[in-house]
């Protein structure tokens, strides 16, 4: 059964009908066609699928649509501001952070909660907060050091 | 309309490299940080039906009835297939295929496709399946590789009574003798557990079929979309002329896509059979049973040794349990063998290999490709002897090094090595001489190091469907917008190849990136490519490349050379401009030369192509061709570990890795690939397993099979040594498969140091680190288990 | 994956209103995070016509200190009750456990609530729809067999929340609301020994939040042995709470999760009042643990190792915090 789903993605307001028992990562990829936040698993076991609900990093495989009705949500298409690229989106891209990128939208939005909060984590903050999300490519390092990029970048823009 | 006027651009020396040699990051790479790069489950498909498989609940049966009756007869389906839908075996091997898409007659493993349905949504595809009614017979089922060796056991395919697909056994120089002439000979067993690609992006295929004209177009998460085209023109009896294969971004791969797998065929007949398009996508659970990982292995290695630590002779057996069908099963054994020569000078080595059928899903081509866990067996033998003979195992690696070039006794040919210079870099960077044995327990924690050696191909010199076409082809595309397009078939699964391809290209011309486009993989636009496997694509597309790019220059020069009216020996290439030699101030933009390329011919197309020589081609034995390159890479690597002594729970601290990858044209891509490559090698070493009980898969998920979170994985360090191939593009080797195979070995023995136990199976567990340091004191051999008081 | 079935979701705003609706809807089921459940429904390993989902009630979300007690909503996240400032200084055990679960994108989701409520596990049970049926299913889900113990007329079922181990020590009580009122209930009289039962709730009744004294004199810790070091289920953990006075233990409690089909709190510990933590008081919790837990071939994890490490675990805890309060 659909209801009427209101929120806010990307900074859009929003009002769909949305089925009751969907997921938001079907609402997101299905209804809205945002593809960028991926599948990874059977749920709930690897991270692919990080958004940001309210700034706060969420498994969108694991949340009810309804359940963030009036929240703001984020994806990474959300990310990029007038076409340019975040820092950690340029960050994983300057650093060689992503290979094959089916991780990278919910690696980069974890981080990118985790440097709005403390915009210059330790090597151990870093790995504590992306430790919900698998990658299969990287060996984490150039993760690692991506973010840290990122962080570096932020201090300079400040 | 008047064209622009070209703007001429006065190129100044780069001080940095632009082309080969630079730290690019990849041309793919925006669309995988923005999350616009599109994968094959988010493609556009509008009215794309459900599709989804019906697997078979038994390991092995006769499969005597599929009733699809009911299911067809539900609102909403739109069709349902089952074994008859194809009556031709598959795959990757010609001389092997006993696959088909849809069980026919038997089920073989516990999850073996039986029937399929393409509905309008999921809800009615899943009621459809449960809807579909199977009658069998069961046959005994056999999960390990000595239960279908037994002599009563039924065969799973009527042409290997045995169960034995394939028995390898090859002496190359007198091992006898050199056992002989050996001051010390040890022999042990190795085991290995079975572990899987894992790859982020689960299985997935979107099929198109339009009926009208009789033609299909396939997507899918391919590494090898040319074996799909010949796969779905077998299975579906169809022209290849009337199938496209597309290959979109792609989730990594490992080996897990080295060949066509069922799902792909499935989705195609779906769309044939319900006239219209089927998106059909596998979860992860599905992914694992489709498998292709790397078998169970038992292994037996004996080595010869003289005092002074030189190998005289080696004699290893392989166990194999390949799982339910052939695949690529007989080159993975046949890799376990050849691949014992071409690391170390060993004169004399026998070797025999049992390739074995069991009721589990199939394996095939993993990271590392059959040489993986021989390697594991071989080093930690090295390493054992070695402390016996007193000799540190660095030493006794740098006394059994190569001369290269040379030819091994197998006929293999080393063109180019490198070992020696990474043995240097890994022990002076990880202190090996002040480290190694002395690290300090700290409270209940143990802490040592450990190293080892590995190498691999660079692409199979001869591929496994010889036609004799080149190994590689590459068409560059000049048109009136003076941009240059590159065509290549060669699959981008998220390992860089396109932007090795192109910094290729942009090195033999000298423009600029920007000019410059690459489209990878449609069937219906670029030139047949091979696929990604065996580390084939940076050798010899990247060398087919280079041709292309020398072949579109030529032209260039001439063209130039009519525009500046002097003789093309005249003409300074710039790149994005030329000039004469005898007037340097006088320069055309690249746009001019092109448009003086374009006169007169129009849009230039201009080929490339490699081929791997015959006398690289491998040794006259049967099979002498697997293993065989036109370059090995090279790799060496120290492990520190700390090892939770009340926990038995290791901890990798450090990686110090160094890759002799002939020369990097891409130096951060071969930084990343050594850093997952050693960092697979890992979850194979500790957490990594496939477990099945009664055939069951009990770890298809990602919480039981334990790929490592970013928490426990380590710093890695990599050093590139660049041994400049004489053959490779620029002097490159591969540079993403040898550094796995060293690292298990590597592993045992840095767990060695820190806790005196010496482990021969994989994973290294908490449980059996626990259960080793737990167990009763040896009454009988109390030096064995031991063996470091030797120095 | 399957899809979810088809429900309707409803949103209550209150607690009383979520109790209400359940009654009203026999085949409903409360959802907090989601994290455990919707994997679980994706599995087929449980339905539901309606959900009610417990995250608009704002009273579920408190987290304050009242009378000397620490009260701690069932909404509550657990990234919330890890970064408590009272928690994680007067009640280190539950940050520590709240800290430890899954991964930091579940724990911005889960709650403390959906924690203690967690369902038990076993690898014949958390699986799809197909894989079970090719076992012919278990006696927790339409099956009529353990299959971790085939000739069990019960179900053996691994509790493995992180949370309940540190209440147990830490003396908490949770509050439960149904629709004839409220009651309290020490947290050890919430658990029961059995594998499909494993809560003392009944099926219209609401986990409200829990309270947990805070009291002086005690230290705390909780560690849990994974393989990994994220994501993963307790192969086994264990809370310690210790109080010392001087060279000899005033008080030690001991409770343990992920081996039992409910976290145990372990029994025969008073004995060691007005002892040194020695070698035979350490024997003794080594002893009582092995006594008071058991697990089973719940996981892929050899139940061996789970058995023999969890009083290894349990003694390391114990010796630093005695350490840390002498």
């Amino acid at each position: 059964m659909k209801s009427i789903l209101r929120l806010a993605v990307n900074g859009k307001p929003r009002e769909d009908a949305v089925a009751e028992n969907a997921l938001l990562i079907d609402y997101l990829r299905d209804v809205l066609g945002l593809t960028g936040t991926k599948q990874g698993c059977d749920g709930g076991e690897c991270g692919a699928c990080t958004v940001l609900v309210d700034g706060k990093p969420r498994l969108a495989c694991s949340t009810l649509a309804h359940s963030v009705v009036g929240r703001e949500i984020e994806t990474i298409e959300g990310l990029s501001r007038a076409g340019n690229l975040s820092r950690l989106q340029r960050a994983f891209h300057e650093h060689l952070g992503s290979q094959c990128g089916f991780c990278t939208p919910g690696m980069i939005m974890a981080a990118e909660a985790l440097l709005r909060s403390n915009p210059h984590p330790g090597r151990d903050q870093i790995k504590a907060a992306l430790a919900g999300n698998l990658c299969r490519c990287t060996g984490y390092v150039k993760i690692i050091e991506s973010v840290e990029a990122a962080s570096r970048a932020v201090e300079q823009a400040a | 309309m008047n064209a622009p006027e070209h703007k001429v651009v006065t190129l100044k020396p780069a001080s940095e490299p632009r082309g080969v040699g630079a730290r690019m990051p990849f041309v793919d790479g925006i669309e995988k940080v923005t999350g616009t790069a599109r994968y094959t489950a988010d493609l556009p498909a509008g009215g794309a039906l459900f599709g989804k498989i019906l697997r078979s609940p038994y390991a092995h049966a006769e499969l005597l009835e599929v009733d699809i009756s009911e299911a067809l007869a539900l609102p909403g389906v739109r069709a349902v297939i089952t074994g008859d839908e194809c009556d031709m075996p598959y795959g990757v091997i010609p001389i092997a295929q006993n696959e088909f898409p849809l069980a026919r007659d038997r089920v073989r493993y516990i999850g073996d496709p039986v029937a399929a349905v393409a509905a309008i949504d999921e809800v009615t595809a899943d009621a459809a399946l449960a809807l579909i009614r199977l009658r069998v017979r069961e046959l005994p089922a056999y999960f390990s590789a000595a239960e279908a060796r037994q002599p009563n056991a039924v065969p799973l395919h009527d042409n290997k009574a045995d169960n034995i697909e394939r028995a390898v056994h090859n002496e190359f120089g007198d091992t006898a003798a050199g056992f002989a002439a050996a001051d010390l000979v040890r022999e042990d067993n190795y085991q290995c557990a079975e572990v899987h690609h894992a790859m982020m992006e689960p299985n997935a295929a979107l099929a198109t079929y339009d009926a009208e004209r009789g033609h299909l177009t396939l997507w899918s998460v391919t590494q090898v979309p040319y074996y799909v085209h010949l796969t779905l023109a077998r299975c579906l009896k169809m022209e290849a002329a009337h199938i496209r294969v597309i290959k979109p971004f792609v989730g990594g791969g490992f080996g897990h896509r080295t060949e066509a797998l069922n799902f792909e065929v499935v989705c195609a007949m779906l769309a044939r059979a319900a006239r219209g398009t089927v998106r059909l996508l596998m979860s992860r659970e599905e992914s694992f049973l489709a498998h292709r990982g790397r078998p169970e292995s038992h292994i037996r290695m004996k080595l010869g040794m003289t005092r002074e630590g030189r190998l005289t002779a080696c004699e290893a057996e392989v166990v194999q349990r390949g799982g339910a069908y052939g695949g690529y099963g007989l080159v993975t054994i046949l890799y376990s063998g050849a691949l014992l020569n071409g690391l170390y000078d060993i004169p004399a080595v026998k070797y025999d290999g049992y390739r074995v059928y069991s009721n589990t899903p199939a394996c095939g081509a993993m990271r590392g490709h059959g040489t993986v866990n021989i390697r594991f067996a071989l080093e930690s033998l090295l390493d054992s002897m070695a402390a016996e003979l007193g000799l540190d195992p660095i030493e006794v690696r740098r006394r059994n090094l190569l001369q290269a070039p040379t030819d091994t006794i197998n006929g293999l040919k080393v063109m180019s090595y490198g070992l020696p210079e990474c043995l240097d870099w890994v022990e002076a960077a990880s202190g090996w001489q002040a480290r190694k044995g002395k690290l300090d327990r700290v409270g209940n924690i143990g802490r040592g190091l450990g190293m080892a050696c590995s190498h691999f191909v660079s692409g199979s010199a001869k591929p496994v469907h010889w036609s004799g076409e080149p190994h590689a082809v590459i068409i560059l595309k000049l048109d009136f917008d003076a941009s240059v397009t590159i065509l290549t078939g060669a699959s981008d699964i998220g390992q860089g190849s396109s932007t090795i391809i192109t910094q290729v290209v942009a090195e033999v011309l000298g423009i600029d990136y920007s000019r410059i486009r690459i489209i990878a993989n449609d069937s219906a636009i670029t030139p047949k490519d091979n696929g990604s496997y065996s580390s084939r694509v940076t050798f010899m597309v990247g060398n087919a490349a280079a041709n292309a790019a020398e072949n579109l220059k030529r032209i260039l020069v001439a063209a130039a050379a009519k525009r500046l009216a002097v003789t093309e020996a005249e003409v300074d290439w710039l790149g994005e401009a030329a000039s004469s030699l005898s007037n340097p101030d006088k320069q055309i933009s690249f746009a001019d030369v092109a448009e003086e390329a374009l006169v007169a011919t129009g849009t230039l197309t201009v080929k490339g192509t490699f081929t791997c020589p015959p006398e690289f081609q491998g040794g006259k034995q049967r099979g002498g061709a697997v293993g065989s390159t036109m370059g090995f890479s090279y790799a060496a690597q120290a492990v520190e570990v700390s090892v939770d002594l009340d926990l038995g729970k290791v901890t990798v601290e450090k990686v110090w890795a160094a890759i002799d990858c002939g020369f990097a044209i891409n130096p951060m891509s071969v930084e990343g690939q050594v850093q997952g490559a050693i960092w697979m090698g890992m979850g194979q070493a500790i957490s990594e397993e496939t477990v099945y009980e009664n055939g069951h898969h009990m770890a298809a998920n990602m919480l039981d099979y334990r790929v490592p979170t970013i928490v426990e994985s380590p710093d890695i360090e990599v050093h590139i040594v660049e041994s400049i191939d004489p053959n490779g593009p620029f002097g490159a080797k591969e540079a993403s498969e040898g550094p796995l195979s060293g690292f298990m070995s590597a592993l045992a023995a840095a767990v060695e140091d820190a806790t005196g136990q010496r482990f021969r199976a994989l994973p290294i567990t908490p449980v059996h680190v626990f259960d080793a340091l737990n167990k009763k004191p040896r009454v009988a051999k109390p030096q064995a288990e031991s063996a470091q008081g030797a120095a | 994956m399957a899809a979810l079935p088809d429900f309707r979701l409803l949103r209550p705003a209150t607690a009383a209103d979520a109790v209400r609706l359940r009654g009203e809807h026999p085949a409903s089921r409360f959802i907090a995070g989601g994290t455990d459940l919707l994997p679980n429904m994706r599995r087929g390993l449980m339905t539901a016509e309606a959900i009610i989902d417990l995250g608009g009630i704002a009273e579920l979300s408190e987290l304050r200190v009242v009378d000397g007690w620490l009260h701690v909503g069932a909404g509550v996240t657990l990234a919330a009750l890890a970064a408590d400032p009272v928690a994680q200084a007067r009640l280190p055990a539950l940050a520590q456990a709240a800290a430890s679960v899954a991964g930091p994108t579940h724990r911005t989701a889960a709650t403390v609530g959906g924690n203690l409520c967690l369902d038990t596990r076993c690898m014949y049970y958390n699986q799809s729809e197909p894989w079970r049926h090719a076992i012919d299913n278990c006696m927790k889900i339409a099956g009529d067999v353990c299959r971790v113990a085939t000739k069990s007329d019960r179900c053996w079922a691994a509790f493995s929340g992180d949370v309940a181990p540190a209440l147990l020590v830490l003396d908490a009580e949770v509050l439960v609301l149904g629709a004839q009122g409220q009651r309290r209930v020490a947290i050890a009289d919430f658990y029961r020994d059995d594998g499909m039962a494993w809560l003392s709730l009944a099926v219209d009744e609401l986990l409200v939040s829990v309270r947990i004294p805070l009291r002086e004199g005690w230290v705390s810790a909780y560690e849990k042995m994974q393989v990994r070091g994220a994501i993963d289920f307790p192969l086994t953990g264990v809370a310690v709470a210790l109080r010392r006075e001087g060279d000899t233990i005033a008080d030690v409690r001991v409770a343990c999760t992920g081996v039992s089909s409910r976290p145990e709190l372990i029994a025969g510990l008073d004995a060691l009042a007005g002892n040194p933590l020695d070698d035979a008081a350490l024997a003794l919790v080594e002893k009582q643990i092995k006594r008071g837990t058991q697990p089973m071939e719940t996981t892929v994890i050899n139940v061996s190792y789970r058995r023999r490490v969890t009083p290894v675990l349990a003694k390391r805890v114990l010796r630093r915090l005695w350490e840390a309060a002498g």
